[in-house]
């Protein structure tokens, strides 16, 4: 009787979605970079600060690559003059390139990139059933996608559920930077797939390989495998960041990052 | 003491190949003792101590050595080399493979059941689909990159940044300041209730009793907000830096963490209270999935699982701060031993974290380390077990790191447990194990 009452007491954990975008006040955001400030000494400070490599200076651009950014907020903490802070979970993008701030250095601008397009019009579905592969990561990306369905998170109000079989899904999750010894699994368990069908790379090692990128022992991200739809970023990627990307994918949530500015998707 | 007196007194904590020689580090009632072969002279002795095995099969084929007087080598992790499943001499018995990708949210794995009828005759766990490379990695790595690295091991980033700290600090002869050693344990506590509270909710889901496991899911997601709201990290990372801490929490984060943990505690007392007494939830858990005391200590198993099955072993015994300190001992090794091993730590956790929030040193949470050469160790109790770091510094950087995760040493402890259980009952017998793939692949 008493677990009954407890249950009857809980009440409504769910936070509406504006509400679960929003980062905590105590977790740091997001770098963006502050094209006009950047000067040598500062584009050498940063590089040398940031222990993930997510500073990279060429000949002729600084560009600040976010999956590689490990989110411990010492940049932004430490030189506010140069690096901004994006406090958002929505932070999902369709293309890879959205994710790299490219700053020209001649002229101090963001580069210009093309406008952001909408994912496949055939993934546009009003519920989405999808499969999860980790193929190599260290467990906490696997952990962030469950908790995207608790309660709290609740995903499943969107339509959005995790199938024991990739024959039934719609989408394929992949967290890791795809380890040599998981490589033909997650290929056959794409293949199993009927068309038409997503692909998600949830978390920076997924996207990048982000610490290891230059293993031997892995591939160093999905998209080399498989064709990537959409890209959650995150070390490991929030539960947040998750659902938004699933809302990317189903053509329902239009807002994406690109090159550190929030802005909506068009349709192809 | 040599090899074999301290073998039978004792289990290894970590056996590797350095250079020309194979080095043991053993775990004895003297504490721990470390004792090196050279490589010409390695000779096989997981015949005698099962608990060599694995340790046997992971240095031959990084090294491509083979310890004299072994035959039956099985690659471990590598799966370029060729490998042969057990086949049961009976021919009524078949075999079931699942894996490496699961139903469920969960590594991968494969596991090769050889069933009769329902009923399990033999497991064979076969890992390394999670193998990243991990320990070669290190080399050359500056000392801020290196612990980004440790906190990506396995599921428990505080536990392997501390344990890696720990070794560097050993290594360095640096003592990092009062404060910053008990907030060190807050966070690996906090990292324990929300692992142990996942082993549950876990446990719970899978026998289908959806009261407990959606409210203790409740109750180690808010738990996962206070770690969020003490470090900034939902999981810990990027908190610890050799020397010390990189955060320095202020009076009203940590009384407001204080607080709240707390009521959490009394909320997660509670609804186990209720769950543990529930004739369902006993009946299911009971005299499955049940590892003896003799197999425990032979395997060499650790943490939570060895301490179910009644060895009464635990790091925190030998951590100053922690004393006085009883370890949670249950006897019988089944499903329900290892449930109520987890709900009794999980409440040490809340008390501890209280205990040492109340109380806590003033002063600088980082102190300098003098950047030297040398080797140092550590191991310390995660909420898996021991963690095991061996790391030497070259000019500053990284040049050899070694990690032995508690999942490594339990693995072999679930093959025991599922033998003549039904194969239904696997799914439950694992989440009570509650391994780490990517810990124990590296």
């Amino acid at each position: 009787m008493i677990p009954f009452l407890k249950t009857l007491t809980t009440g409504n954990l769910t936070k509406k979605l504006p509400e679960l975008m929003k980062l905590p006040p105590w977790a740091p955001g997001w770098p963006v970079l502050k094209p006009k400030a950047l000067n040598p000494r500062l584009r050498r400070d940063l590089q040398n600060l940031c222990p993930s490599s997510a500073f990279k200076e060429t000949t002729d651009e600084f560009q600040l690559d976010l999956a590689n950014c490990v989110l411990c907020g010492r940049c932004f903490k430490a030189f506010p003059d140069a690096v901004r802070e994006l406090r958002t979970q929505e932070v999902a993008v369709t293309r890879r390139q959205d994710l790299v701030q490219r700053v020209i250095l001649e002229t101090q601008m963001f580069a210009e990139l093309e406008p952001p397009t909408t994912t496949r019009k055939q993934l546009h579905l009003p519920t989405l059933a999808f499969r999860q592969v980790s193929a190599g990561n260290t467990g906490l990306d696997d952990s962030e996608i469950s908790l995207a369905g608790n309660p709290f998170n609740d995903m499943s109000r969107f339509g959005f559920s995790l199938v024991a079989s990739p024959r039934h899904a719609d989408a394929l999750l992949v967290t890791g930077p795809v380890s040599l010894n998981m490589k033909a699994a997650l290929e056959r368990t794409y293949q199993a797939m009927p068309e038409p069908k997503g692909v998600i790379a949830v978390g920076n090692e997924a996207i990048s390989g982000e610490m290891f990128a230059e293993s031997e022992q892995v591939v160093g991200g999905v998209d080399k495998v498989l064709p990537v739809d959409v890209y959650v970023p995150g070390s490991p990627a929030k539960p947040g960041s998750i659902l938004h990307g699933l809302l990317l994918l189903t053509g329902r949530s239009k807002q994406v990052l690109s090159a550190g500015r929030v802005t909506n998707t068009t349709s192809r | 003491m040599t090899l074999i007196q301290a073998l039978e007194s004792g289990r290894p904590v970590a056996v590797f190949a350095d250079g020309e020689n194979v080095r043991y580090f053993l775990d004895t009632p003297a504490g721990v003792i470390h004792l090196s072969t050279p490589v010409s002279q390695w000779q096989s002795l997981a015949g005698r101590f099962p608990s060599l095995d694995w340790f046997e099969r992971a240095i031959s084929e990084e090294t491509g050595l083979i310890p004299a007087g072994r035959d039956n080598l099985k690659p471990l992790r590598r799966h370029d080399l060729p490998y042969a499943f057990y086949r049961h001499p009976d021919l009524e018995v078949h075999q079931v493979p699942v894996g490496p990708v699961h139903a469920g949210i969960i590594e991968p794995g494969h596991f090769r059941f050889s069933v009769l009828g329902e009923r399990v005759q033999n497991l064979e766990i076969r890992l390394g689909y999670q193998h990243r490379g991990m320990e070669k990695l290190f080399t050359g790595k500056a000392l801020d990159q290196a612990i980004l690295l440790a906190e990506r091991v396995g599921s428990e980033p505080v536990a392997h940044a501390l344990a890696f700290c720990r070794a560097l600090e050993a290594a360095t002869g640096t003592q990092p300041p009062r404060r910053a050693q008990v907030l060190r344990l807050v966070l690996l506590e906090m990292e324990r209730i929300f692992q142990h509270l996942g082993h549950l909710a876990g446990l719970f889901t899978d026998i289908g009793y959806s009261f407990a496991a959606v409210q203790i899911g409740k109750v180690r997601a808010l738990a996962q907000g206070q770690l969020e709201k003490f470090c900034g990290h939902r999981y810990g990372r990027n908190a610890l830096r050799v020397g010390g801490l990189w955060i320095e929490p202020d009076l009203i984060t940590l009384r407001s963490v204080q607080d709240d943990l707390e009521a959490l505690g009394q909320e997660a007392a509670e609804v186990l209270g209720y769950a543990l007494e529930n004739p369902m939830v006993l009946d299911r858990m009971r005299y499955l999935g049940e590892v003896p005391l003799e197999a425990a200590l032979e395997l060499g198993m650790v943490g939570p699982a060895a301490r179910a099955s009644g060895v009464a072993q635990d790091l925190r015994q030998d951590e100053p701060l922690c004393q006085p300190f009883n370890p949670v001992v249950r006897p019988g090794g089944d499903v329900l031993a290892r449930t109520q091993v987890y709900t009794e730590e999980t409440r040490v956790s809340f008390e501890l974290i209280d205990h040492w929030l109340s109380d806590l040193p003033d002063g600088p949470v980082h102190s300098d380390i003098t950047l030297s050469d040398g080797e140092g160790w550590a191991c310390l109790e995660a909420a898996r077990g021991e963690v095991f770091w061996f790391v030497r510094l070259d000019d500053g950087k990284v040049e050899t790191a070694r990690v032995v995760d508690p999942s490594f040493k339990n693995w072999p402890g679930l093959e025991v447990a599922m033998g003549g259980e039904g194969l239904p009952d696997f799914p439950l017998c694992n989440k009570s194990f509650d391994l780490s793939y990517a810990g124990s692949d590296l």
